[in-house]
């Protein structure tokens, strides 16, 4: 039986897709997680004051979340709420990381495939194409600083934030800080959204190429915002992950702490990360997700985003490929939201509450880029004796190769393998944008 | 291009979290000075073609991680190791402690996946490098050092020095507090405030960027060049010696949060760390000068 094997780029981590094939007809598609570092048995007996330290380390792209989300298990553990301050600081925070990671999705993993080069960074034949990519490089990373920034400003680091403490954050922002900080997202946010327009039509024409946005069957969504507009704030207390059927229902709505009443997770034998299901079915996170569930993005930018690409594609919209262009809708949703904030006295309050630290245990929600993101500590004698890790990438994984079966089917037939189909294979993982790192801790 | 091999470099990632290259893609400069060849997070290609420098992040963790780096470094005429995980194994190398391999093991073996190797190891345990640049990750001003583009970069000796908390001597706790306390005195130095910070004895850099916001220095740049050939006791002693002086916090109080894993992570950048001559697993002592 012929295999046809494909290692994957501009994704984070290592992993490849493995395609069976057996006279013509596609046996199956695998999406393989090719590393393991073994957290969930090593952060066994570990003070548990040190986890929100040690766990943003799982992962240099998705640090924040987990930072966050190590933070907010602990509080559940011990029974303490933090200030409205902290939380407002955290929403920063966590805005600073969806700019910072649709930027990177958007321009530096999927824009290389709508122009046809291995990378952004790389110049093409031809001087002209050369120096336009060289602008569109610059320019990108210009979007992406400001989310760098942001996450630096309010977490403390650069890459695997500090502030976020049991009962708060260490520090406000100072009002210079700010507005300096401000002035940097007013800039990046027209930069931003030009890219995103460049993207858009890039996108179309894509489309035009290839006939399809990536036609797979619709699938249940699932997500931790709010169905109003796509918070990122978190509060304690009303966190839920809600599901929305593929007809478009809402179908269901738990809270993290039950959430293997609702979920499935399975193993396999060919890949370190897992994959679950909902009801037996393939389920999406990440921006699909938040974008479908969602009446409104509450930002004005965003929002004209969001009716232009509901017109063009309906509500919910299930095609592959718009996901990519859903996260650069939350990119500028990011930005916009974190102006509004930003605007605000983020230093005349407490921004944190004492706590007397407990044996128990706790659940930490957030919506990380990739979609609803648990911890769940067991405690005793004031050390973890027990981690989970519910990965959004380990949600997404059935999904993934649910698409990737339908890509191998349009290029593969008896006689021939259209090679068309390499392309395909990474645009259907990217658009899912996967954390290997995440996936496997 | 290969005629200008010495402004192209590569980016070879191993079992790690892509940390090291979101601080590369933080430090944007290089996009004008630099060729950036290879770099799977962000550039589709197979393999790495020669280049002038090669940075390496991540440890050795799997077989194809060792395949991989092997084959990488004949291209490269300078190989860096870039980061805690490649320079000492990092936070994987928790999972090298005994109890944690046997389940870790027993769970990883029913893949068909890359084989797991026994340990997680430090890149030099398999191939020569030129250089190293310590941090978890380091920062876009020291990625920009190691590729010669910020040709001014004085780091200070330590964390302290670059910190700019002031050290009180009338301000003496007499218990260690939390990490998690979340509340941070400004400009004061938080050994005063009783936090377990051990930046005096850590490699300068970074600009204490952990540290001027508020949270204890971890040591994730290592020890500095005084304590870099010595066993990790002598940096203990030195930490301790900091807190006798400004703290009437008890010795064993400081040493058992001393062995705390998150400082641990760390530790492992120690001579008395490395595996004996003649083991897959040795590496030779980091010589000062190769460190940045």
């Amino acid at each position: 039986m012929p295999t046809l094997t494909f290692p994957l780029s501009r994704i984070e981590g290592h992993a490849q897709v493995v395609i069976e094939v057996h006279g013509g007809e596609v046996v199956s598609a695998h999406f393989e997680a090719m590393e393991i570092r073994g957290f969930r048995y090593f952060v066994q007996g570990v003070p548990a004051e040190q986890m929100p330290v040690i766990v943003p380390r799982v992962c240099g792209v998705c640090s924040t979340a987990h930072h966050v989300a190590s933070v907010e298990a602990l509080e559940d553990a011990y029974g303490v709420t933090p200030p409205p301050l902290a939380n407002t600081i955290r929403e920063l925070l966590m805005l600073g990381q969806i700019i910072q990671n649709q930027a990177t999705s958007v321009f530096l993993f999927t824009m290389p495939d709508r122009l046809g080069t291995p990378s952004l960074f790389q110049p093409k034949e031809g001087a002209a194409s050369e120096q336009d990519r060289a602008v569109l490089a610059t320019r990108a990373l210009k979007v992406r600083k400001a989310g760098t920034d942001l996450i630096s400003l309010t977490g403390g680091q650069f890459i695997h934030p500090v502030k976020a403490t049991v009962g708060g954050v260490t520090s406000g922002v100072p009002s210079g800080a700010a507005a300096d900080m401000r002035q940097q997202i007013v800039d990046a946010l027209p930069v931003a959204c030009e890219l995103f327009d460049m993207y858009w039509e890039m996108s179309m024409a894509l489309r035009d190429r290839i006939g399809t946005w990536g036609d797979d069957a619709p699938a249940y969504y699932i997500t931790a915002t709010a169905d109003t507009c796509p918070n990122y704030d978190g509060h304690p207390g009303d966190d839920v992950i809600r599901v929305l059927s593929p007809d478009g229902e809402d179908c269901d709505r738990f809270a993290a702490r039950d959430f293997r009443d609702v979920l499935t997770f399975e193993e396999t034998d060919y890949s370190y990360a897992g994959r679950t299901s909902y009801r037996d079915e393939a389920i999406r996170a990440n921006s699909l997700a938040r974008i479908n569930m969602t009446r409104s993005m509450g930002t004005p930018r965003a929002e004209a985003y969001l009716n232009r690409f509901r017109d063009a594609f309906g509500h919910p919209a299930h095609a592959i490929l718009l996901f990519d262009l859903g996260r650069g809708i939350e990119l500028v949703y990011a930005l916009e939201r974190a102006l509004e904030i930003l605007e605000q006295p983020l230093d005349d309050e407490e921004t944190a509450v004492p706590h007397v630290p407990q044996d128990g245990e706790g659940y930490g929600l957030v919506e990380a880029p990739r979609g609803p993101l648990i911890h769940h500590y067991r405690i005793e004698d004031d050390a973890i004796i027990d981690a989970e890790f519910i990965i959004p990438t380990v949600h997404n994984t059935k999904a993934i190769e649910r698409a990737l079966r339908v890509a191998a089917r349009r290029y593969i037939s008896a006689d021939r393998i259209d090679m068309e189909l390499e392309h395909a294979v990474g645009r259907v993982v990217r658009a899912f944008d996967p954390c290997i790192a995440c996936a496997t801790q | 291009m290969d005629n200008r091999p010495s402004e192209r470099f590569a980016v070879l990632q191993l079992s790690g979290c892509a940390g090291c290259e979101v601080a590369l893609l933080n430090a944007g400069e290089w996009v004008d000075e630099r060729e950036l060849a290879y770099m799977p997070l962000v550039i589709s290609a197979y393999d790495v073609p020669p280049v002038n420098t090669l940075l390496v992040s991540g440890g050795v963790r799997t077989d194809e991680d060792l395949h991989k780096l092997r084959l990488a470094v004949r291209r490269a005429r300078r190989v860096v190791a870039v980061g805690t995980c490649a320079i000492s194994g990092g936070v994987a190398s928790l999972g090298n402690r005994d109890e944690v391999r046997e389940i870790f093991l027993a769970e990883a073996e029913r893949r068909h996946v890359p084989r797991l190797l026994p340990r997680c190891r430090p890149i030099d345990t398999a191939v020569e490098v030129d250089c190293y640049l310590p941090g978890c990750p380091p920062t876009p001003e020291l990625f920009m050092a190691v590729l010669g583009i910020a040709t001014g970069f004085q780091p200070g000796r330590n964390v302290c020095r670059e910190c700019g908390r002031k050290k009180l001597r009338d301000m003496k706790p007499s218990h260690l507090v939390g990490f998690q306390r979340g509340e941070v005195l400004p400009d004061i130095c938080l050994i005063n405030q009783g936090y377990l910070c051990v930046g005096s004895s850590v490699r300068g850099g970074c600009r204490a960027l952990c540290t001027r916001p508020g949270h204890p220095c971890v040591g994730c740049r290592g020890p500095s060049d005084v304590f870099i050939d010595k066993e990790s006791e002598a940096w203990l002693d030195s930490i301790k010696r900091v807190f006798g002086s400004l703290t009437d916090i008890p010795e064993e109080e400081l040493d058992a949060a001393l062995r705390s894993p998150q400082l641990a992570m760390f530790l492992f950048q120690f001579t008395d760390y490395a595996q004996e001559h003649g083991t897959a697993e040795y590496r030779p002592p980091r010589p000062k000068e190769k460190l940045l």
